[in-house]
């Protein structure tokens, strides 16, 4: 029995050692970089997949290891990268590219345009491994002479120009499809040293870059969990940290804090439908809808009756801009003007629509059924939990009780056509509106349209968009498919969040030419990193 | 114990003999986790809310043990937590000693084949590490409340069944044990009136120092993110939200719940100590 005991110590121990053991661990061997080197820790954006863009690596818009044929500017609109410049057929079937003279790629080879016919061919073919850039719609693609590249489409999509900037070129000589999961040759500012997954990615500049050699000449990636990168920075060892809004208050001697625009919002999906039970196109059945949110007065009074900027303060240390749709940094985005904390007409909205607390016990209620629902958040991202924590504090106030989950996503995805779910969402590609409001993509895709929001004219202007002929036409359409649906509320728009950095004073991340961060936990300041200096 | 000739001499002239000052310890330690154990069970969630204007306060007068990164008080906090743990720990040392109990008794009675069979299922649970078949079971059954329970559950009766069997073993061959038996005596009546009675003692023991690894195990696991789900008050998911603030100096929200924790595993295991010394007739008086 002594032995249970002493086992039982044991246990204790390890439980509390494990948080001092994860901090001191991965990457602490390293220093600071030295005169020209830097060691950063930007997340885990990259860590797991492969790097060849063929396979989805790297898929952002912006250049790092490879091009693609366009970029995106600071102001989000695009701009020719290994395209000198394009033309799009009146019929928007037909994009032609011209290609810039004079580039090679890392291995010395000439880019040419028979590298971006080999690149598309490649991607068509293999689909299912690139989950990120769409080729399906792309008919063929030739090359015309050298310079000029001809793609057609089989139906017109607007989106497309999206897909042109987030695909790597690869060169069609040197292309190994299994070497360039870790070793991948591109036309880039930088070239991979070493890759390591789930450990650390090694870059040097490339000297012979067709825009300028970067000025940094070698950067360290290291992975580890973000505690332990705050502590390791803490202790001088790192140049960049990417910190949680919670650390943005911390003081570091010799660092600064860098709060990056993002396009980045979290907003909390409110199902639509009344609680029922339906097929799915699938043959199952599955349990959709939510008695309380499928009320539209619900819905609106959270919209109008809460104080983003008091639950950003509270839930991320005040880091963040309140929002109310997809973010204006976006050339398609379009977010109404909503007045925030407007207690009296949200509660006047609730007792009109029949919630009434008659009980004086806080929560209202309509009947016998009780004016609260459930939020999921994943267990692995605390800060989406304190989010719906601080708006459920906010929500009390309207009568309004939501109760806050955590757990894995696989249960989320379960709960979530009943129940709210805090999602994030940050794209250049607007067809994140066809996959959040079409009533086309309810049940038929994961993460898609939880609500079962529908609404026939947001459907028509959405396919308007995407079949649209011109990219201004297609901006505009999606600008008014937004403002229809924002009077339905489908989902609630909390924060545009800020990505927090802890930089070294050494170094300038020249914060001029960052694009607004989309969507990825913090890798995408790595955007401009050619432009980075060292003090 | 070990205790010098003063000391004895000291409580000898108070007429304080082992068998009071453990009596006086036993009331303390189940005053003392009965009350964490009620004023936990009885806690209103409400009782440590959110409140974003007390955020990360150090321990003070307000708050003894500080509060957390959303404003709640970690002493409430902990005690809940500490409460959960025990529920799922009662719950597991139960059915883990009905278990034992039922197997311990009948390998030695009826011996052969199911003394066998019994023995087998043993070791082929101590076999395995602990913690990886509690994650198991945890996992199969889909986690949180019910998973973690029926791991702990399930998988505590191994070492008791052992001492229980070889307790039965000793008695089976006592003289009126088998004097039973020339008297006719049914298998089960013999383990009713002669065997359990005696094996008692030690199964009761057995069973309290149980508690300490369930109540442990549950916090592992719960730690380690396959227990209960984190927006329940549990030690454990205390304890694991904790290292998120280590790195910044919040050192209250680990190490008091750390302290709650070790105290009530450390009185559980006393507890059973003591009592196996109450029950020693060599020492119970001295």
């Amino acid at each position: 029995m002594k032995g249970m005991i002493r086992s039982a110590l044991c246990c204790m121990l390890a439980l509390t050692l494990t948080a001092c053991g994860g901090a001191g661990g991965a990457g602490g061997n390293g220093k600071k970089g030295d005169e020209d080197g830097l060691i950063c820790y930007v997340g885990h954006g990259f860590w797991d997949s492969s790097l060849d863009p063929v396979k989805g690596g790297f898929s952002y818009g912006w250049s790092f290891i490879h091009n693609a044929l366009l970029k995106v500017q600071p102001d989000s609109s695009y701009a020719g990268d290994l395209a000198e410049s394009y033309t799009i057929s009146d019929d928007a079937l037909t994009y032609t590219f011209t290609l810039k003279k004079g580039i090679t790629f890392q291995d010395g080879s000439e880019f040419t345009a028979e590298d971006v016919v080999f690149t598309y061919e490649t991607v068509k073919a293999n689909q299912g491994e690139n989950e990120k850039v769409d080729l399906s719609r792309m008919e063929r693609i030739e090359a015309v002479d050298d310079r000029t590249v001809r793609i057609t489409l089989s139906e017109p999509y607007s989106p497309f120009l999206d897909m042109t900037a987030q695909l790597g070129i690869v060169p069609s000589d040197g292309y190994d499809s299994e070497a360039f999961n870790e070793r991948p040759v591109g036309t880039g500012a930088w070239k991979v040293l070493q890759y390591d997954a789930g450990q650390q990615l090694i870059v040097e500049a490339n000297e012979d870059y067709f825009d300028g050699a970067p000025h940094i000449k070698k950067v360290t990636f290291v992975d580890m969990d973000n505690e332990a990168a705050f502590s390791n920075a803490r202790s001088g060892q790192l140049d960049i940290v990417m910190v949680q809004p919670e650390y943005a208050r911390e003081q570091i001697e010799g660092m600064h804090i860098e709060k990056l625009e993002t396009m980045d919002v979290r907003n909390i999906s409110l199902p639509c439908r009344p609680s029922m039970t339906i097929k799915a196109p699938d043959g199952k059945s599955v349990q959709v809808g939510n008695d309380v949110t499928a009320d539209p007065a619900v819905r609106e009074a959270l919209n109008i009756g809460i104080d983003r900027k008091q639950i950003i303060e509270n839930a991320f240390n005040g880091v963040g801009v309140p929002a109310y749709g997809f973010t204006d940094n976006l050339e398609w985005g379009n977010a109404p003007e909503v007045r925030d904390c407007q207690r009296e007409e949200a509660a006047k909205l609730l007792e009109n629509a029949g919630w009434k607390d008659a009980d004086g016990d806080g929560i209202r209620k309509k009947g016998e059924l009780s004016c609260s629902f459930e939020i999921y958040t994943p267990s692995d991202e605390q800060d989406r939990y304190q989010l719906a924590e601080a708006l459920a504090e906010d929500a009390r106030g309207l009568g309004i009780q939501i109760d806050v989950k955590q757990t894995t996503w696989d249960e989320i995805t379960e709960a979530s056509y009943r129940s709210g779910v805090m999602w994030g969402f940050g794209q250049f590609n607007p067809m994140v509106i066809h996959q959040l409001f079409s009533s086309e993509t309810f049940l038929t895709a994961q993460y898609s349209n939880t609500p079962g929001y529908e609404n026939s004219q947001v459907d028509a202007l959405i396919n308007e968009a995407v079949a649209a002929p011109d990219h201004d036409g297609a901006v505009k359409k999606w600008k008014e498919a937004q403002e229809i649906y924002f009077r339905d509320i489908p989902y609630l728009y909390l924060v545009n969040i800020e990505h927090c950095y802890f930089v070294s004073d050494r170094v300038d991340i020249s914060v001029s030419t960052q694009i607004p961060h989309p969507h990825g936990h913090g890798i995408p300041v790595i955007c401009n990193m050619k432009d980075w200096t060292i003090k | 114990m070990e205790r010098t000739v003063s000391d004895r001499v000291f409580f000898h002239r108070l007429k304080i003999n082992t068998r009071t000052r453990v009596m006086v310890f036993l009331c303390l330690a189940a005053v003392y986790l009965l009350g964490i154990f009620f004023w936990g069970l009885f806690m209103p969630e409400r009782a440590f809310e959110v409140n974003y204007t007390d955020k990360l306060l150090p321990p003070g007068a307000g708050h003894l043990f500080g509060t957390d990164f959303m404003g709640r008080d970690m002493l409430l906090r902990s005690v809940k937590g500490l409460s959960v743990s025990m529920v799922i720990a009662f719950l597991a040392a139960g059915v883990g000693s009905v278990i034992a109990l039922a197997a311990g008794v009948a390998a030695a009675v009826l011996g052969g084949r199911v003394d066998g069979f019994v023995n087998w299922c043993v070791d082929l649970c101590m076999g395995i590490p602990h913690l990886v078949l509690l994650i198991l079971i945890s996992f199969m059954l889909g986690r949180g409340e019910r998973g973690v329970t029926a791991a702990v559950a399930l998988t505590h009766w191994p070492e008791l069944t052992r001492v229980v069997r070889s307790e039965v073993l000793g008695v089976r061959s006592s003289q009126y044990v088998l004097a039973a038996y020339k008297m006719g005596k049914s298998r089960l009546s013999v383990a009713w009136n002669h065997v359990i009675p005696h094996v008692l003692p030690v199964y009761v023991t057995g069973v309290i120092l149980l508690f300490p690894h369930a109540i442990m195990h549950e916090a592992s696991i719960t730690f380690l993110g396959f227990g209960l789900p984190a927006d329940k008050p549990a030690i454990g998911v205390i304890l694991s939200e904790s290292m998120k603030y280590i790195a910044s100096g919040n050192w209250w929200l680990a190490l008091f719940p750390g302290i709650m924790l070790l105290t009530a595993i450390m009185l559980f295991d006393a507890i059973g100590e003591n009592l196996k010394k109450l029950w020693n007739p060599d020492n119970g008086n001295e």
